[in-house]
């Protein structure tokens, strides 16, 4: 029998999980298809479909799944991300996600398959986030089961990584489940230490390496196209790059405590708690809030941020990212932070 | 305390609320230009319309010498919930020495409301509270009553006339010190209203338009551009999908709402959960209307509200399938009245054009 084709978009909160789901659907001996590198392309499709004042990540979603309808797969699988920790629950859009794709896509042929995700914890391998999976499927209870306890193993070691200072980028491109385990075994048990933690990297023209943590949601940081590769110029220009992604959990908790309320959205909270880390971390030179045009969650922190940072020594910079923003203006505005950040280290 | 708080929909019956609980309470100013210009220059780029808008508020109260400010907070997952812990830290960062008070619901954290009831509670005894509330949502509901009925007339009347009863009515309520005059003065100002039912035309030659939409727009005129008037100027009739008591019958009293969540539940035909702000009960709000047998639906939201985007995502999904035609308009600082009246205008000509072609 021809293994089944199950449609991942490759946006949001894949960057995050595409681990989990790649080894999932092995698991169930179903055939992934993950839609192409966002492009050009792609993103104007996106943006002709939807609503000209939604953020640019829920553009570049749509434009994914129109891609995902093209290429001929039998499901397309969109969970509804509706919360990762008690009482506290995602973006409104995240939340409304599969209906804004039923509803507004009215070419879209391929069956969606929409499951709820509310988990304890960024573990969302419980049988009850998947029950939409195994039905549409016809999958038996007990074999998917045994499917998302390996899955969640394997992300846990791809987790682990992360927080030991490995950057998305170094695994997003892979699309394959057997060259993904192979990468985080080398990584596993490899002598040298990731970027960000590499003392001995080298800045050109001898100037001096400085470390600057980018603080924005996966879907923003680790889409090249999007971002316009806003990592690798900084690892060109001599930058050793740190996200959220590496900070422990506890430190991230810790920080939230400041707040009389947590915010009400899960990413956000982290962003926040890192970006406080890193205000404070005397590792750090700078830190950069890379947000997306539109928003919402953002524009709070944002606010909060740049209250905060006037309070610490740390230098700090938004910048915003929309479909058109155009190269240099990126590359202006970071080598003109980068300048000012080896101006400061030079007269200390 | 001398304490104010954001402007929206029937000021007074907050005012009344802090008066009778014995406060010093200064009238928040109405928002205009100048306020809505002060609050998006001290506000993130990409705040909702109505953040901006409180933070003019604020700002302009400064120099009030204000105790506090209070506001309502909320648990998400809509921006508004977080106004006011961001509005302080905007606040405190500009130099100003004020408290703001979100009410937040007892089930978040309830010590903090339990404290923040205590501080507005004041002297005045749970008893005496509890006949407060009382009052003040009987004012609420006597005032809703009245304006629905403004709303209906206007459409078959001179504007003026009924207006200038409507604000009669209005500053009449401002006077109230307890039930008995809030109903005199509801039954006294229905009755004058009445004498203007004449003018109503057969049920077919009545047109209805229902607003939907975020609450802070729908709900506050001076921002809205005056939407309802504006529609009932056309010979239109107007109803809102919310009213002031309808929130305080949600939040404030518990199974009080249950009509309520009848209409809200058919918006999961659309929205499948609950996504925050009033995305879902918008479009129960929506089919709601089309059962009534009304002719369009206005929807109204502030630019890059994140509930409501989705709800205007799947709006044309729901306008096909019902057949009823939506206009959505998104409210910033760069809405201008003359565009507001124009699409308003072209909507409403396109409804009874398609009506007449129907008939023919």
């Amino acid at each position: 029998m021809r293994k089944r084709k199950i449609g991942i978009p490759r946006a949001l909160l894949y960057y995050y999980y595409f681990p989990f789901w790649l080894k999932l659907f092995s698991e169930l001996n179903l055939e992934p298809v993950i839609s192409d590198n966002t492009s050009r392309r792609l993103l104007d499709k996106g943006v002709k479909k939807s609503l000209s004042e939604i953020c640019v990540p829920i553009k570049v979603m749509i434009g994914h799944v129109l891609n995902l309808n093209q290429k001929d797969v039998d499901y397309i699988f969109l969970p509804r991300f509706r919360s990762l920790r008690k009482d506290v629950v995602l973006c409104p859009k995240f939340l409304g996600l599969p209906d804004m794709v039923r509803h507004s896509l009215p070419g879209l042929k391929t069956e969606i398959i929409a499951d709820q995700i509310e988990s304890q914890s960024d573990d969302i391998s419980q049988y009850s986030n998947h029950q939409k999976l195994a039905e549409v499927l016809e999958i038996s209870k007990k074999k998917i089961i045994i499917a998302l306890k390996k899955a969640s193993d394997f992300w846990q070691r791809y987790r682990e990584l992360l927080f030991e200072g490995y950057l998305i980028d170094d695994f997003a491109e892979i699309e394959d489940l057997e060259v993904l385990e192979k990468v985080i075994t080398k990584f596993e048990n490899d002598s040298k230490p990731p970027q960000s933690r590499d003392q001995d990297i080298e800045a050109p023209a001898n100037e001096e390496v400085v470390d600057i943590a980018v603080i924005g949601y996966f879907y923003n940081v680790f889409d090249q196209y999007l971002n316009m590769d806003i990592i690798n110029k900084l690892k060109e220009m001599g930058v050793r790059v740190h996200t959220f992604s590496m900070v422990p959990e506890e430190i991230i908790e810790e920080e939230l405590e400041q707040l009389r309320k947590p915010m009400f959205w899960e990413f956000t909270n982290k962003l926040y708690g890192a970006a406080e880390h890193y205000f404070k971390n005397d590792q750090i030179d700078g830190v950069i809030h890379l947000t997306a045009f539109g928003c919402g969650p953002d524009s709070m922190l944002g606010q909060i941020l740049e209250v905060d940072a006037k309070d610490y020594k740390n230098a700090f910079m938004t910048l915003r990212i929309d479909e058109q923003t155009g190269e240099s203006h990126i590359i202006t505005r970071i080598e003109a932070f980068i300048d000012l950040l080896r101006l400061k280290k030079e007269n200390n | 305390m001398r304490l104010s708080f954001p402007y929206m929909g029937p000021t007074i019956v907050y005012k009344k609320l802090f008066e009778l609980l014995g406060h010093d309470v200064v009238m928040p100013p109405k928002p205009n230009k100048e306020i809505i210009d002060l609050g998006v220059k001290y506000s993130p780029e990409f705040a909702c319309f109505p953040f901006k808008v409180i933070t003019g508020i604020y700002l302009k109260l400064m120099n009030k010498d204000l105790d506090a400010l209070v506001t309502s907070g909320g648990h998400g997952p809509c921006r508004a919930g977080y106004y006011g812990e961001v509005h302080k830290k905007i606040l405190e960062d500009l130099g100003h020495d004020v408290e703001i008070i979100v009410i937040d619901s007892p089930h978040d954290d309830y010590k903090y409301f339990y404290d923040v009831i205590k501080k507005l509670k004041g002297d005045s005894s749970w008893i005496k509270v509890a006949q407060v509330i009382k009052t003040v949502y009987e004012l609420t509901r006597a005032m809703d009553e009245v304006e629905k009925q403004v709303e209906t007339l206007r459409a078959y009347n001179d504007n003026g006339t009924i207006n200038k009863l409507w604000m009669k009515a209005q500053e009449e309520f401002y006077q109230i010190k307890n039930t008995s005059d809030i109903k005199r003065i509801e039954d006294k100002y229905i009755n004058k209203l009445n004498k203007f039912e004449n003018f109503i035309p057969s049920e077919d030659e009545r047109y209805r338009i229902g607003i939907i939409g975020e609450i802070y727009v729908v709900l506050e005129e001076s921002i809205n551009n005056q939407i309802e008037e504006k529609v009932n100027r056309f010979g239109f009739e107007v109803e809102r999908s919310q009213y002031l008591t309808d929130w305080i019958r949600e939040n404030a009293f518990p199974f009080t709402g249950k009509d309520l969540e009848e209409i809200e539940k058919k918006g999961e035909e659309f929205i499948k959960i609950e996504i925050g702000g009033h995305a879902q009960s918008n479009l129960g709000h929506a089919v709601d209307f089309k059962e009534k047998g009304f002719d369009g639906i206005i929807h109204l939201k502030p630019f890059g509200c994140l509930p409501e985007l989705v709800s205007q995502s799947v709006m044309d999904d729901f306008s096909e399938k019902y057949e009823i035609p939506v206009l959505t308009i998104s409210i910033d600082e760069q809405t201008a009245d003359a565009n507001v009246l124009t699409r308003v205008e072209a909507f409403l000509d396109m409804i009874k054009e398609k009506d007449l072609r129907e008939v023919m």
